[in-house]
């Protein structure tokens, strides 16, 4: 199974990338500036109760 | 009393990184190696003393002062792949984890501070003890520490001695005594063998044609060691001027990769025609234990700066000196380091 690592993009500046975790892949982004970071939180809207 | 000797002495140090210079790492975040070399970590007190000023009516001192600190030191190991990803990881300074036990892979490569990364490397803390508690001969951290260098020897020959690595680390200045630390059990070490060498410079692979006899490779940081002490970096004891500067900070310089080798020299060798011509090629090098436990390095860019015929044991070999150089996508160096061994640096 491939393993997938998140990557920000340099200077804070973007969104996070999901990349697979292979040294051809991460040393590029690495120089380029990119750190590793948690995955970002579930967008997943929250709806608050209006009953009640 | 009983003479305490040498033999004795615990180090354990900071796997994990310290969350800033001043704050230590908790025991927990240690672990525990043995190494080769007897040197201590002294703390060292930079003193001055008034002899200099006018006023006194004559030339001798008559007071000195605690002005700064200094923590420096050198770790020489047997190659493992745990210490190895350590070096790797607080060496170059910016680190990818992946992979889960037993096999984590920490991808790492220098801090490009051009590309919005810190100068400042991953800070350690660094604990010696000779029989602490009640009987202590030496029970002391130094709080702050980051990589100077890292070599790595490779050597001809059957034992452990043909793979080692020296580690030089320079602190903030400040250390607790007693450290506070129970040091924990010994890390169980997975060697990496000069016998498990792989090695391509430049197109060549220098082992499937035998011909490698050694080989050296390295990074140093020049760590701004005066740049550390800024108006405001603090003392070792904190609100008291009189105690000592700390260093606030320790930022890498100009740092410098190398990698050199000694290879049998025979018909068709091309090491001196690839000097003639500068060319340019990648350099691997990896050493395994198992799956689980390795080291990969890659210099993506060398060009051979000298190449020297001589002799190594009566056999025509040729010295090497490599440049490592900057390449644009991938940089200078890369280190791929796998062992068990979670959260380091991190």
């Amino acid at each position: 199974m491939n393993d997938f690592v998140w990557m920000s993009p340099p200077f804070g500046q973007g969104e996070p990338v999901q990349v697979e975790a292979k040294p051809e892949v991460l040393v590029p982004l690495m120089v380029a500036g990119y750190s590793q970071c948690e995955p970002p939180a579930s967008r997943e809207e929250v709806t608050e109760d209006v009953h009640g | 009393m009983s003479t305490a000797r040498l033999q004795e002495v615990l180090i354990c140090f900071g796997k994990q990184k310290q969350t800033d210079i001043a704050t230590a790492n908790s025991g927990m975040q240690m672990w525990r190696f043995g190494k080769l070399n007897a040197a201590l970590a002294n703390p060292k007190l930079n003193t001055e003393n008034d002899a200099e000023e006018f006023g006194k009516g004559h030339e001798f001192p008559t007071q000195s002062f605690q002005t700064s600190w200094d923590v420096t030191g050198t770790l020489e190991k047997y190659l493992g792949a745990e210490i190895a990803a350590w070096a790797m990881a607080f060496g170059l300074g910016k680190v990818v984890k992946s992979g889960a036990a037993p096999n984590f892979t920490y991808t790492c490569t220098p801090l490009m501070p051009a590309n919005g990364d810190a100068a400042e490397l991953p800070y350690f803390s660094f604990v010696e003890q000779i029989r602490p508690g009640a009987g202590v001969v030496l029970d002391r951290m130094a709080v702050g520490c980051v990589i100077e260098s890292w070599t790595i020897t490779l050597g001809s020959g059957p034992g452990r001695t043909n793979s080692r690595i020296a580690i030089e680390f320079a602190g903030s200045g400040k250390f607790t005594e007693p450290s506070g630390v129970v040091v924990p059990a010994a890390t169980l070490e997975k060697l990496l063998p000069s016998a498990s060498l792989a090695l391509s410079i430049d197109g060549v692979d220098y082992v499937s044609n035998k011909n490698i006899v050694s080989l050296e490779t390295g990074w140093k940081n020049n760590v701004r060691m005066d740049a550390g002490f800024y108006p405001g970096s603090g003392f070792q004891t904190a609100g008291d001027a009189t105690s000592g500067a700390i260093r606030g900070r320790l930022e890498f310089g100009n740092r410098q990769g190398t990698l050199r080798f000694t290879a049998r020299f025979e018909s068709g060798s091309m090491e001196l025609t690839k000097l003639k011509n500068q060319t340019t090629g990648t350099a691997v090098l990896s050493l395994t234990y198992d799956a689980n436990n390795s080291l990969e390095i890659t210099w993506h860019k060398v060009s051979f700066a000298t190449a020297e015929v001589g002799e190594t044991d009566g056999i025509v070999t040729v010295a090497v000196e490599c440049l490592p150089m900057f390449d644009a996508t991938n940089g200078i160096v890369s280190a791929v380091a796998k062992c068990g061994v979670d959260s380091i640096c991190q």
